[in-house]
């Protein structure tokens, strides 16, 4: 049996049995991994404290031929990034950006950059000067870009019409872009859902999140205005796709409650 | 698998049911209780029937129990102004275990996790908030896990009760009895040293 030795983010700890965990972990080279540690639940010095939610890990672990469920040998303690547990809204955002990982990707399906991202953003939420939901959208913006759901933000997605011309910004989860006034009126039967308009300030700054490197994406700051409507936009494109809905998002602080249901 | 009789395949379901309970396990559980004799599968049957109507939860302090209020809270040799806040039975009943502890307990009856749906609404802290709004509480004792949704169900409940006229305190967190402290993880071991203790000599 293969031995293989990674990096690795906690995604989510299942108790299993007596005295097991099932963790679900983001690996840097293998993708979303789920994984057995045996004896995690007692206080086993190999794994106590560090199979935790949001750790990041040096995880050395075995395939096995029977099962998807690979074998979790040891883990080595990275980080643990304490302000994820200390503040409950920090929380909820790490626990949206773990649930939203888990929801839009597969096993075995490595993606170096997503595993890059998801590192960035819980790092970028244990600092206090940052919003948790700005982290969320942050996240969120390029998560779609990486599992090949790239939010259309540069012109009308029938005609092509680019952005200035294109005012006012109608965007539609159903064509999972901005469909513009003619468009739509030549289109008026087939487009039904309801129009998610975005202010002009909104779609600047998600076009900034989406192209930014990682290192510079901290600089970028939110109105109240393109906050608010970035979230609505991220949790409606997201839900609309999947056809399911994530469980954190109706914990999420400063998200209106209206958006939630 | 029709080869299994309908009856016994139900039982089967039923105790796999059970967290932890594989299909195997279950199997073999299932047919140990066929093996035995029918009034022990009875009495069993039995026992699972009364539970339900013979157990509550106690309106003080939610644990599960025969008498409202339990045993706990109805005892006068229980300090009432000490309240120890715990996620579930089985850590009340460890606490219990070590007969250090003279107060009475809140039962969460969970811990805080957005992922499964659970925020502030779907556990007991409205009730532990308005335990201590009455004014008769002057600490509590938060011992949930320090596992990452125990430390923020922690997290949440400090802020909650910030202003409020009562002592906050947390189990202490720190190396194990018997320890050596080289093989300590560094979170424990930095846990260990906030939390430190005074020993009283100048
Ligand atoms: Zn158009
Ligand atoms: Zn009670």
């Amino acid at each position: 049996m293969e031995s293989c030795s990674t990096l690795a983010i906690v995604l989510e700890v299942k108790e299993f049995g007596e005295s097991d965990k099932i963790i679900t972990f983001y690996s840097e080279d293998r993708g979303k991994l789920c994984g057995i540690a045996k004896g995690a639940r007692r206080s086993l010095k190999r794994f106590v404290n560090k199979l935790e939610l949001f750790s990041v890990l040096e995880l050395l672990y075995t395939n096995s031929r029977s099962s998807s469920l690979v074998m979790i040998d040891q883990a080595e303690l990275i980080s643990s990034l304490p302000l994820l547990r200390q503040n409950y809204n920090r929380y909820v955002a790490a626990a949206l950006i773990a649930e939203s990982t888990l929801h839009w990707t597969r096993e075995h399906d490595a993606e170096p950059a997503l595993y890059e991202l998801l590192a960035w953003s819980l790092n970028y939420l244990t600092d206090p000067r940052h919003p948790p939901s700005w982290g969320v959208i942050l996240f969120l913006t390029r998560l779609y870009t990486l599992v090949g759901y790239d939010l259309q933000l540069d012109g009308c997605v029938q005609c092509g019409t680019l952005l200035p011309t294109l005012s006012p910004y109608h965007f539609y989860n159903s064509r999972q872009g901005f469909v513009c006034s003619a468009c739509r009126r030549r289109l008026q039967s087939s487009v039904q859902d309801p129009a998610m308009p975005l202010a002009t300030g909104t779609v600047k700054i998600l076009q900034k999140a989406k192209i930014l490197p990682l290192v510079k994406l901290n600089r970028l700051k939110f109105t109240q205005n393109a906050e608010s409507e970035a979230l609505i936009l991220l949790h409606g494109y997201g839900k609309n796709l999947l056809q399911r809905d994530s469980h954190s998002w109706a914990f999420l602080a400063g998200y209106s409650k209206d958006h939630k249901g | 698998m029709d080869v299994v009789p309908p009856a016994l395949a139900r039982l089967i379901e039923d105790l796999h049911r059970l967290p932890g309970i594989g299909r195997k396990t279950a199997t073999r559980l299932a047919l140990h209780i066929l093996r035995r004799p029918a009034a022990e599968a009875r009495d069993l049957a039995r026992d699972l029937v009364d539970l339900h109507g013979a157990i509550h939860l106690c309106r003080n302090c939610f644990a599960f129990s025969e008498k409202d209020p339990c045993v706990i809270c109805g005892d006068p040799g229980r300090d009432p102004a000490l309240v120890c806040v715990v996620e579930e039975p089985a850590d009340l009943m460890a606490i219990e275990k070590t007969g250090a502890f003279k107060g009475q307990y809140h039962l969460l009856h969970g811990v805080l996790s957005p992922m499964d749906g659970i925020g502030p609404e779907e556990i007991r802290i409205g009730a532990l908030l308005s335990r201590v709004k009455k004014g008769t509480v002057a600490e509590v004792l938060i011992a949930t896990s320090s596992t990452v949704p125990g430390e923020a169900t922690a997290a949440y409940l400090i802020s909650r009760l910030q202003g409020m006229q009562v002592k906050v305190t947390r189990l202490a967190c720190g190396i194990p009895m018997g320890m050596d402290i080289k093989y300590a993880d560094d979170v424990t071991l930095a846990r260990a040293i906030e939390s430190r203790m005074d020993t009283g000599k100048p």
